[in-house]
């Protein structure tokens, strides 16, 4: 057996181990690559420093524990940049199985910034519906979100004072993982209720929603971890996204060589197998 | 707990095992009642049972009867019912979706294709905007147009593809192909966030704070599978 074939039959536990290294030893040891701020993540951040003091900025966190790697670091960035501005700050889920762990998000970044629950913020919670909650909260918020996820009446929190649906939103990022998520809150929202729309996704979904940011159907876009990182290095409060990338970019490096070196190996078993032929 | 799970869930790497299966059956039975558990106590204690009970709103009796005509699919004679409930929410469905739907993706798409190429700019109506002299028009423009002419013309199979159309055909195919490395390119920046998200946290309770808990329970799950495997390994050979 040729060294080609050998290479091409390799256990594929090992290309686990290579990967996992090169993940692992980055984050023990991190080297601190610089990080490029693309303009789809830089225009979220520009919308948001430019918006006045108690505006109110919706977040919709539309994903569940499953893509926390790559959304939790952007919504704890982009909850920071908010309570940072004095944003009045109104986040809601579509995800029923993401209700606890935005609850808790929202709660940990609005303690350690000192803000008051009713007053600066407020968690809608989760409401039956998928698409058509986004419909409902356009016609009159407080018909599809009667009370916030504590169980207190939303009506009369000074939060939401002179908010009475979508309209009166300044901005609204949803932080997508599948659907119901960014698009569902284009289509649903945006087209009909005009507002300004901003969406974060996992990567996975990011090269399907580039068209959208193009035709400027989103004014912006924050994919993945990457983007999160971006993110966190845009309001200077480096995070778990920034920390990643050493590893992000070591794991790039490894699968790009793995790829060529695969290549490398069956081009070169196809021609010691033409030349046995001739 | 988090971390025993994560290298339960890891240890299929090496190989299928019952510390994968455990991780895996909680994981989906977790996520199951968490999820029947929530929707039980949002929709029908919040917004059926409290607003009938406690406001009175007799009116939410409608939606809920339409809810539970779809239970009828369980009795075979009175399956029929449920079909006066899915016609509703197929009905709703589709209203909502198909007149948004080809608003945003469709015309607002082929409307931000066509674009930079048409513009109804003037008193002349309609006039043809592209000038490669004008610095408004771009190059990602052309590059955009070629590509989803080509890659509609792809698609189009009534005529066959030969001489020119095989070198318009041949253009897509390359479009599709770049599109195609893009989102695998995205997908693999994916999993290994994902698996970055976990090396962290288990780096995170590998610390003396927590009690090393990433030490100890890598130590037993790598004990627990060289002992199942040697467990494996002597059934095999007393079965020989």
């Amino acid at each position: 057996m040729s060294l080609s074939e050998r290479m091409l039959k390799i256990d594929r536990r090992i290309i686990f181990l290579v990967i996992g290294l090169c993940t692992l030893l980055p984050l023990l040891y991190p080297v601190g690559l610089p990080i490029r701020i693309s303009p789809e993540v830089r225009s979220i951040y520009d919308y948001v420093e430019a918006l006045p003091e108690r505006s109110v900025f919706l977040l919709s966190i539309d994903f569940d524990p499953a893509s926390k790697p790559e959304l939790h670091p952007q919504a704890i960035a982009l909850l920071r940049h908010a309570f940072r501005k004095n944003l009045r700050v109104v986040a809601m889920t579509l995800w029923v199985s993401g209700t606890g762990m935005a609850d808790q998000l929202l709660t940990q970044v609005a303690h350690e910034m000192g803000k008051e629950n009713g007053k600066d913020y407020v968690f809608l919670g989760w409401s039956p519906g998928g698409p058509a909650v986004i419909i409902n909260m356009g016609q009159d918020l407080y018909t599809a979100f009667p009370s916030d996820y504590g169980g207190k009446a939303t009506k009369g929190l000074s939060v939401l004072e002179g908010v009475q649906s979508l309209k009166d939103v300044a901005y609204a990022i949803s932080l997508g993982a599948g659907n119901p998520g960014v698009e569902a809150w284009y289509v649903y929202g945006k087209d009909k209720y005009k507002f300004e729309l901003g969406g974060g996704c996992t990567g996975v979904m990011a090269p399907g929603l580039y068209p959208l940011l193009r035709s400027g159907q989103l004014n912006g876009l924050i994919g993945g971890l990457r983007g999160a990182a971006e993110y966190e290095s845009l309001i200077e409060q480096k995070g778990r996204a920034v920390a990643g990338m050493d590893a992000q970019s070591a794991t790039h490096f490894a699968i790009i060589v793995l790829v060529a070196i695969c290549n490398l190996f069956y081009f070169s078993l196809r021609q010691q197998q033409g030349r046995r032929h001739t | 707990m988090a971390t025993g799970l994560t290298l339960f869930i890891f240890s299929f790497l090496y190989r299928d095992n019952p510390l994968f299966k455990l991780a895996e059956h909680l994981y989906v039975g977790v996520s199951v009642g968490y999820t029947i558990v929530k929707t039980v106590d949002s929709v029908v204690v919040s917004l059926i049972y409290k607003p009938i009970v406690d406001q009175g709103e007799f009116t939410l009796l409608i939606p809920v009867a339409i809810g539970l005509l779809m239970l009828t699919r369980y009795v075979p004679k009175a399956a029929w019912m449920s079909r006066y409930a899915f016609a509703f929410i197929v009905g709703l469905g589709s209203g909502l979706a198909i007149p948004r739907t080809i608003s945003s993706f469709i015309l607002k798409q082929i409307e931000d294709t066509v674009r930079p190429v048409l513009s109804m700019a003037g008193s002349d109506g309609l006039t043809f905007s592209m000038n490669l002299l004008n610095p408004s028009s771009n190059l990602n423009a052309i590059i955009i147009l070629i590509g989803v002419s080509s890659v509609l013309f792809y698609f189009f199979f009534s005529i066959e593809h030969s001489g020119p159309g095989k070198a318009v055909a041949r253009t897509g195919i390359i479009f599709l192909m770049i599109a195609f490395g893009a989102a695998f390119g995205y997908t693999v920046m994916a999993r290994m966030s994902l698996l970055i998200g976990r090396l962290t946290d288990l780096i995170e309770f590998s610390d003396a704070s927590y009690g090393r808990p990433t030490l100890w329970l890598v130590i037993l799950t790598v004990g627990a599978l060289f002992a199942l495997s040697r467990r494996s390994a002597a059934s095999a050979s007393s079965s020989d």
